[in-house]
């Protein structure tokens, strides 16, 4: 029995009646079939791995926001015993980004900087040292050019173009106009409209492991690269576009990877320079990066300046929702485009809305480059709409909870945008965090600097669409069945840490009768495993996921044909479970799984089978809603009990009520840990983290500064888990790894509203700002004249 | 990895051996390295030979006649066990249990925290990013970031156990080829982010020594995150007899502690913020700072107080 089982807040809704667990797996609590080799040091990260010759490659970075670059003498390092060799930017000409319409970026910076910690040169040197007083010794010379560093800068005309060659009148790299039923007629029915700005700040991922890549160039003229990568197919494809190699010539290999939040979502220039000084030195190539640099390298939240209006009915449904939002986004585009659109997208869910405009921009300036982070693009709009919510219920004199719960969307809906909603445990979740946490009694009632506050959330199942246009088979999971009685599974998709080794594993033994350990995994292996996309925009659950249900019952048909043979009934007769086969009426009328593979293997030859998957296609009405659209959508309710300091501003979250609607728990343990995870996230976003900068200097490039919470500054988590039974997911599972993080930064805005009366409209909410916005408050009390009554 | 710079190693097993050493150009003692070596790595020094405190016999904590003497290579985390220390100076343990980590508190030593260097935003910093800045007054630049038209260099004193020895009247001993001489921790520092200790490069700390029959002092660490952070405001608050006066010693907020006193609380905690002028050597804002030591004060002394 697991911790979760014997926790007494744990709860299971089953709104739909779902399958029946057959093979006894689905829904189990416990360890990941990998998780022992990470707990003892045996797993095998990029940096674990060693050549023989192999050398350490360390970049040369920019000092400087935006400069020309005169020179680059290497001369210096070249001359140090022990070093071997250079690259420079102007050797990988390529421009790359995963996602084709913005391809901006090289591997290092060519003819000038962009930010502050690009990427110039790279030197190779046979341990870490040496390479390290090479760098050292490069020297730089920089032209400097006027930097853009604000939003302002980016949007102003008069400053120069980041990217030369942009035909945009300013640094934008896009911008969004979406617009949905009469936005006017909408504002016009309301009783209250309710208008703010909100900043939301930007802030990165911290993996545990730093960005690391491993090449080698093998004797056939093939390459090898071991990365620590959450795509593999994206960084492979980039890799050999850039290389100018044939895909099929190169090997890229996903180690075991320390984690990534969307941070290691984008080829990176520790891929691309390892392989080509690789190739170019005739000699394994490694490349670590420090911590320092991956503050560099980023691709993590990007600080957006918001402006919403809403419109309420006096019922608390919601007339019309008018939203811009501009997204400062770095030097490079990374998915910039996609952010664009995720800012705007689900601001339809998870209430029903019928008139909606969003404009959104995405821009460019001298910092690190922003992509995705955990809950990409939508957790800063969450942020306005639902502190909006409770400034609605406040203003309308309505219970926050009741009106989250009345306006729901149903399950089998489509959004005014054109998403098309199948299983909905979004009332499910608000009635889980509300009851627990004593909303309804306690909100209020807990005295100066002390508070609670609710927030709901949606979030997407993977995108419809892959980030370039095919129609292929989005996860692709092949099967490997012999006398032995192992099962080998292949699958291209990456575990970070997330656990999908384990569910693919667990999906597999659930439909073949035997257990999760019993499968072996393979993944992440471009040589090796079959295409998958990779692990960003929550979809590994839901298509790999799928795709190995697909390919786990092409193997069980044929069991079971043998089997049935063999026992003289119909194959619908027979049930796999452990580790056997047998006829459900008689299960003494039995094989176990072994035999059953030598029986099928009788009959139809060696077992091999492979499943893909591929969304179906969702009939749009809005052509243009290319991102977005996801096969399902996840829901989450949050409730914060937060302690502010009225005299120095500190302010404690002291727990968290969390309920998410994952469609089914394939692996309850491994769904609570994300959702905890994700209100661990979302906490550092509410009181610590943000990437300062001084300049263009980012201010605080390491885990010392960069505030992340210690176990200290976490809050008790109280995890309960909404099962929906999605029709289309496997085993009606959707996800968890994301959707969670949405709600938890407004949950605790909106507690700390409740605790000092103050809407706090950006984060992070650190005691200087609360205790100036007390101090504030209290003059204002001060000077205005008392109520006549 | 961010690598040591290469250095040479010398473990003498004589104090006098280690003075004659850390006389040499270029040398620096290093006793548990929890401080040093990441400010190595940093490249904030280059030493060319490191003095190691291991073989010195610097470890132990002794009772006699009243006073409780510490080696200076004794483990925060072995002063913060120590039954005498428990039992006679809570606040000293205290302090102890708050420095960074669990683990880092098994490897630091007390020796190590009142030697610590001085701290500032733009000066504990890897190389790559000082160089982007231009560096700084208090390592290989001409300008200070946090005061580009001061007097000198802020970097801010941040050793977590000084405030509340220096409250205690304890003394450190140090020696060198000139001799053994004692040294009340209230005289130890200088008012100068670079030059903080009135110390000569070949003086070896080797013990401190805390009277056991003090008042009773108050200690309180503000931070961030309630690990591993350096202090934002570290205050030590001591109790009158006899009608005498409090006192407050503050630090972290500039390059010495700050030592006030008040005939009441509520006066002790105005003079301390009166006292204080942190800048912005580090991220929370200074105002704020200087706020919180007025708030900090008050709760040390009232904790006081109310025990």
């Amino acid at each position: 029995m697991s911790d979760s089982e014997n926790r007494p807040g744990w709860a299971v809704y089953a709104t739909h009646s779902g399958e029946a667990a057959e093979g006894g797996v689905l829904g189990r609590a416990g360890p990941k079939i990998d998780g022992r080799a990470r707990i003892l040091g045996a797993a095998l990260y990029t940096d674990d791995l060693h050549l023989p010759r192999m050398v350490v490659g360390k970049f040369v970075r920019s000092t400087q926001p935006h400069a020309r670059i005169v020179s680059i003498d290497v001369s210096g390092a070249l001359a140090m015993p022990g070093v071997v060799g250079y690259a420079i930017g102007s050797e990988l000409p390529q421009k790359y980004g995963v996602i084709p319409v913005a391809q901006d970026e090289t591997a290092m910076a060519i003819g000038k900087v962009r930010y502050i910690g690009e990427a110039i040169a790279c030197i190779a040197a046979v341990d870490e040292e040496t390479a390290h007083r090479a760098v050292r010794a490069v020297k730089v010379e920089y032209e400097p050019l006027p930097a853009v560093l604000t939003i302002e800068d980016a949007l102003d005309p008069s400053k120069p173009h980041i990217h030369e060659g942009s035909r945009k009148p300013s640094n934008i790299l896009r911008r969004i106009f979406q617009e949905y039923g009469d936005i006017d007629k909408g504002f016009a029915a309301a009783e209250v409209v309710i208008e703010d700005t909100y900043e939301y700040p930007g802030s990165t991922h911290v993996p545990l492991e730093t960005h690391v890549a491993l090449a080698n160039l093998e004797p056939d003229g093939k390459l090898t690269l071991w990365s620590s990568t959450q795509n593999p197919h994206y960084v492979h494809r980039d890799v050999a576009h850039v290389l100018g190699m044939r895909e099929q010539d190169i090997r890229l290999i996903k180690p075991t990877v320390g984690a990534g939040y969307g941070g290691k979502c984008d080829p990176f220039c520790t891929d691309i320079v390892a392989a080509h000084l690789a190739r170019k030195l005739r000699r394994p190539v490694k490349i670590t990066l420090e911590r320092e640099e991956v503050f560099y390298t980023h691709r993590g939240r990007h600080p957006t300046r918001m402006w919403l209006k809403m419109g309420f009915a006096k019922d608390g449904s919601i007339t019309a929702i008018d939203f811009k939002a501009w997204a400062e986004g770095g030097a490079y585009a990374s998915y910039g485009v996609v952010t664009s659109y995720y800012l705007g997208v689900f601001m339809p869910l998870p209430y029903t809305l019928e008139n909606y405009r969003f404009e959104s921009h995405r821009l460019y300036t001298n910092k690190p480059p922003c992509g995705p982070k955990r809950g990409h693009g939508a957790i800063q709009p969450r942020l306005a709409l639902e502190m909006h919510i409770d400034r609605a219920a406040q203003a309308l004199g309505l219970d926050p909870a009741e009106m989250r719960r009345a306006n729901c969307i149903a399950p089998d809906t489509e959004t005014c945008n054109g998403l098309k909603v199948t299983s909905v445990g979004m009332r499910e979740c608000i009635d889980a965090v509300v009851t627990a946490s004593g909303y309804h009694t306690r909100r209020g009632a807990l005295g100066p600097g002390r508070g609670l506050g609710l927030a709901a959330s949606a979030y997407m199942c993977g995108a419809l669409h892959p980030v370039y246009q095919n129609e292929l088979s989005q996860s692709c999971v092949q099967l490997k069945v012999d006398r032995s009685g192992e099962v080998t599974l292949y699958s291209g998709t990456a575990d970070c840490g997330q656990g999908s080794v384990h569910m693919l594993a667990a999906l597999c033994a659930e439909r073949l009768g035997i257990e999760p350990s019993d499968v072996r995994v393979i993944e992440g292996d471009t040589s090796l495993t079959p295409v998958d996309l990779g692990s960003y925009s929550s979809r590994v659950t839901f298509m790999a996921g799928n795709a190995c249900v697909s390919a786990s019952d092409k193997v069980r048909e044929k069991l079971a044909a043998a089997v049935a043979a063999k026992l003289g009934v119909e194959p619908a007769a027979l049930t796999f479970n452990g580790r056997r086969v047998f006829v459900t009426t008689a299960p003494d009328r039995a094989l176990s799984f072994v035999d059953a593979v030598w029986l099928a293997e009788e009959m139809f030859g060696p077992i091999g089978e492979v499943g893909g998957y591929k969304p179906h296609k969702i009939g749009s009405r809005f052509r243009r809603q290319s991102v977005g659209p996801s096969p399902a959508y996840s829901f989450t309710a949050q409730v914060a009990e937060v302690s502010c300091d009225l005299e120095t501003g500190i302010v404690v979250v002291d727990k968290i009520w969390v309920a998410h609607d994952c469609g089914r728990a394939i692996n309850r343990t491994i769904v609570e840990g994300q959702i905890e995870g994700c209100v661990y996230m979302g906490v550092g976003e509410a009181l610590f983290e943000e990437q300062r900068y001084r300049g263009g200097l980012h201010a605080v490039p390491s885990l010392l500064e960069y505030k992340i919470p210690t176990v200290h500054e976490t809050p008790e988590i109280e995890t309960f888990i909404v099962e929906t039974h999605d029709p289309n997911g496997p085993f009606g599972a959707k996800e968890a790894g994301e959707g969670p993080q949405l709600s938890t930064v407004p949950a605790i805005a909106n507690a700390l509203h409740d605790a000092t009366g103050i809407w706090f409209t950006r984060p992070p909410f650190t005691p200087e700002v609360v205790l100036a916005e007390i101090s504030r408050a209290a003059r204002a009390a001060a000077q205005r004249p008392p109520e006549s009554s | 990895m961010l690598p040591l710079p290469t250095f040479e190693y010398a473990a003498p097993t004589t104090v006098l051996e280690a003075s004659r050493l850390l006389g040499t150009p270029g040398s620096r003692l290093v006793a548990g390295g929890t401080d040093l070596l990441v400010s190595m790595k940093h490249r904030l020094f280059e030493p060319r030979l490191l003095v190691s405190t291991r073989r010195l016999g610097l470890r132990g904590v002794s009772v006699a006649d009243g006073v409780l003497s510490v080696g200076a290579g004794t483990t925060l985390r072995e002063v913060a066990r120590h039954p005498t220390v428990l039992e006679h100076l809570p606040s000293l343990a205290a302090a102890c249990r708050t420095v960074a980590t669990p683990t880092i508190q098994g490897m630091a030593t007390l020796g190590g925290n009142l030697m610590l260097d001085t701290r500032c935003l733009y000066y504990n910093q890897p190389a790559g990013w000082r160089a982007s800045l231009g560096y700084c007054l208090k390592r290989e630049g001409t300008v200070c970031h946090v005061a580009p038209k001061g007097r000198g260099c802020y970097a801010a004193h941040s050793a977590d156990t000084v405030p509340a020895l220096w409250l205690l009247g304890a003394e450190a001993e140090f020696v060198s080829v000139r001799g053994v001489r004692r040294i009340p921790v209230s005289s130890m520092y200088h008012d100068d982010g670079m030059a903080w200790l009135r110390l000569e490069p070949d003086d070896v700390l080797t013990a401190v020594h805390v009277p056991l029959a003090g008042r009773a002092v108050g200690h309180r660490k503000l931070r961030t995150r309630q690990a591993i952070d350096y202090a934002l405001v570290l205050v030590a608050v001591r109790a009158p007899v006899d009608g005498g006066l409090w006192s407050a010693v503050v630090s972290s907020v500039s390059p010495s502690p700050i030592f006030v006193e008040a005939a009441t609380p509520a006066d002790l905690a105005e003079a301390a913020f009166r006292a204080c002028q942190p800048l912005s050597t580090h991220l929370p804002a200074a105002t704020w700072r200087k706020k919180m030591v007025r708030v900090e004060v008050a709760r040390a002394a009232a904790a006081l107080t109310s025990a």
